[in-house]
């Protein structure tokens, strides 16, 4: 209850006062929805909504899982040699910097319509954070820890599974956290274009003008986000709380 | 509002924001799309003649004019008659005053080799890609069913998916995609929405309530402004096409050239841009058989002949 209290606090102050400042007439109901308006359409579409969510969460659920696993891999790679850090590294900007919006359509083009352009641009957007952080966090073992390694003659294979590897961790998940919410974004851009799901909802409300179903949606997109984010969240408790600081207090 | 009430009205307003006349000020006109030959006549309109000091927001896919106009961040916009009823039902007090398409430009456009003889014989297979939120779309599911057709997101103006596949077919402007397709060597038959009995006024020039009663003479000049504009423009869109041209450089001269010649039939029927209560009722009656507005609002509440 103690923790649940914080974020609980402006939840209720921020709904209130938003529920206030339309019934009032400060702010038309057409720009802003009321919180209201916004419960009833979640509770009016629930079956619809329902299943958008569980169509965007199956997709930001593979495209975030395929960002972990190909970009850690990435950054494994490009740790293993400064010639290829340097070659590849570059390009794994591109990623960071590619207007999601802009490539989507060619994703419909390569992928067809449907889940596969959906988790694309899911892993398009979600991988970046994923290589920097990990690479980050691979580079910065402690040196003493490294010579100590070498001392006892243990191979890189040894190394980068008993040292790095475990010593990155703190960046890695750190890297994840930003990539779980990246990769909600994405695929709800992906929907827009190869349809379906909350992104399919968000299109269809826009064009009826029914900003409540949007921010029902966008809500339920948060809380995909959200879910995500505390997935990692136990993860990294139950991986670092042990030895690293930021657990470790709690 | 009587006009002695108006004058008090406007005196207020003027002593309350201490700013100049509102002819004097510039007005925004928010566009639903990029420049392009629907928006022809507005390019076209001689604003400076009239006292008027117009800035054109062009604009693009969802931009959402019609809540730009009821949030005063324009004065003006660009929407569609069916978005002009459902923001009414929702509140928000637009008003149309000048109706550019007489016949709803928008068709669904598929490969002429599918030999399709209707259009409830499109959607039998293959993909749509389509606006489900859009009433045609779903006047269309309604009356023949999306079971046996994949339905996608429309890719606004783009044609490659369309080019690439016999089976896709697509929402169109009836003068604009099919004329690409064409060009790409792609014969299609295009079914106009009005095939489904659906055929609001499109392109329609709207305001809000406030600003039409806080100066109705304003509009006045706006609307006649705009007429001058498009009879210009359907006479000789030359100039007019230059202008948009490097405004919007993705849309070639040949097209906007041709796009301004298809599109006349729709536009000139009778007095441009005039309207009628008897098409209003038409399609507040449709949108609330859809369930898009609880119940019916008056017509002559929705748009005026200025």
């Amino acid at each position: 209850m103690k923790r649940l209290l914080p974020p609980l606090i402006p939840f209720v102050v921020i709904t209130l006062g938003l529920e206030f400042v339309v019934r009032s007439g400060l702010v038309a109901g057409y720009l802003v929805p009321a919180p209201s308006a916004v419960f009833r359409a979640l509770v009016d579409s629930r079956d619809e909504l329902a299943a958008a969510m569980a169509k965007t969460s199956a997709a930001a659920l593979i495209g975030f899982a395929l960002s972990t696993l190909v970009g850690i891999s990435f950054a494994v790679l490009l740790s293993s040699s400064r010639a290829i850090q340097r070659a590849f590294y570059p390009y794994a900007v591109f990623f960071q910097t590619v207007p999601i919006i802009a490539i989507a359509p060619l994703l419909v083009i390569w992928f067809g319509y449907g889940m596969k352009t959906v988790i694309a641009s899911a892993f398009v957007v979600s991988i970046f954070p994923v290589i920097a952080n990990t690479l980050t966090g691979l580079l910065s073992t402690d040196p003493a820890l490294r010579d100590l390694f070498r001392l006892y003659g243990a191979s890189p294979g040894v190394t980068l599974v008993k040292l790095r590897f475990p010593a990155a961790l703190p960046q890695i998940l750190t890297g994840l956290r930003v990539a779980s919410g990246l990769a909600v974004i994405g695929a709800i851009v992906g929907e827009f274009i190869g349809g379906a799901g909350l992104g399919s909802v968000v299109d269809i409300a826009r064009t009826q003008q029914r900003v409540d179903k949007v921010f029902a949606a966008v809500l339920l997109a948060s809380a995909l986000g959200l879910a995500l984010f505390g997935l990692i969240n136990l993860v990294s408790a139950l991986t670092l709380r042990r030895w690293h600081a930021s657990e470790a207090g709690q | 509002m009587n006009r002695r009430e108006f004058v008090s009205a406007s005196a207020a307003l003027l002593a309350a924001c201490g700013k100049p006349a509102p002819q004097q000020k510039t007005l925004r006109l928010a566009l639903n799309w990029k420049p392009d030959p629907q928006f022809g006549g507005f390019y076209a309109a001689p604003y400076q003649k009239h006292g008027l000091e117009v800035e054109i927001l062009p604009g693009g896919a969802g931009t959402p004019t019609v809540q730009m106009i009821g949030a005063g961040s324009a004065e003006y916009g660009v929407i569609s008659g069916d978005e002009l009823v459902v923001a009414r039902a929702r509140g928000n007090d637009v008003v149309a005053l000048f109706a550019v398409f007489q016949n709803c430009p928008q068709g669904i456009m598929t490969h002429a080799s599918r030999h399709v003889a209707s259009i409830g014989d499109v959607v039998k297979e293959g993909t749509l890609a389509i606006q489900r939120g859009l009433p045609y779309a779903r006047i269309l599911e309604k009356k023949y069913g999306f079971d046996h057709v994949k339905v996608v997101p429309s890719p606004g103006g783009d044609i490659s998916a369309f080019l690439r596949d016999d089976k896709f077919a697509q929402q169109c402007f009836v003068m604009s995609e099919p004329l690409q397709a064409r060009h790409a060597g792609v014969e299609v038959r295009v079914f106009p929405v009005a095939d489904l009995g659906y055929n609001p006024y499109t392109t329609v020039l709207a305001t809000s309530g406030v600003q039409l009663k806080s100066d109705p003479d304003h509009a006045k000049v706006i609307v006649a402004a705009v007429r001058e504009g498009w009879r210009t423009y359907l006479d000789d869109p030359l100039s007019t096409n230059t202008r948009m041209h490097e405004l919007n450089p993705s849309m070639d001269a040949a097209t906007f050239a041709e796009v301004a010649e298809a599109q006349k039939p729709f536009i000139e029927q009778g007095e441009l841009g005039a309207m009628t209560a008897e098409r209003w009722t038409t399609l507040i009656g449709q949108l609330r058989d859809l369930g898009d507005i609880p119940q019916g609002l008056p017509a002559q509440d929705c748009f005026r002949n200025l």
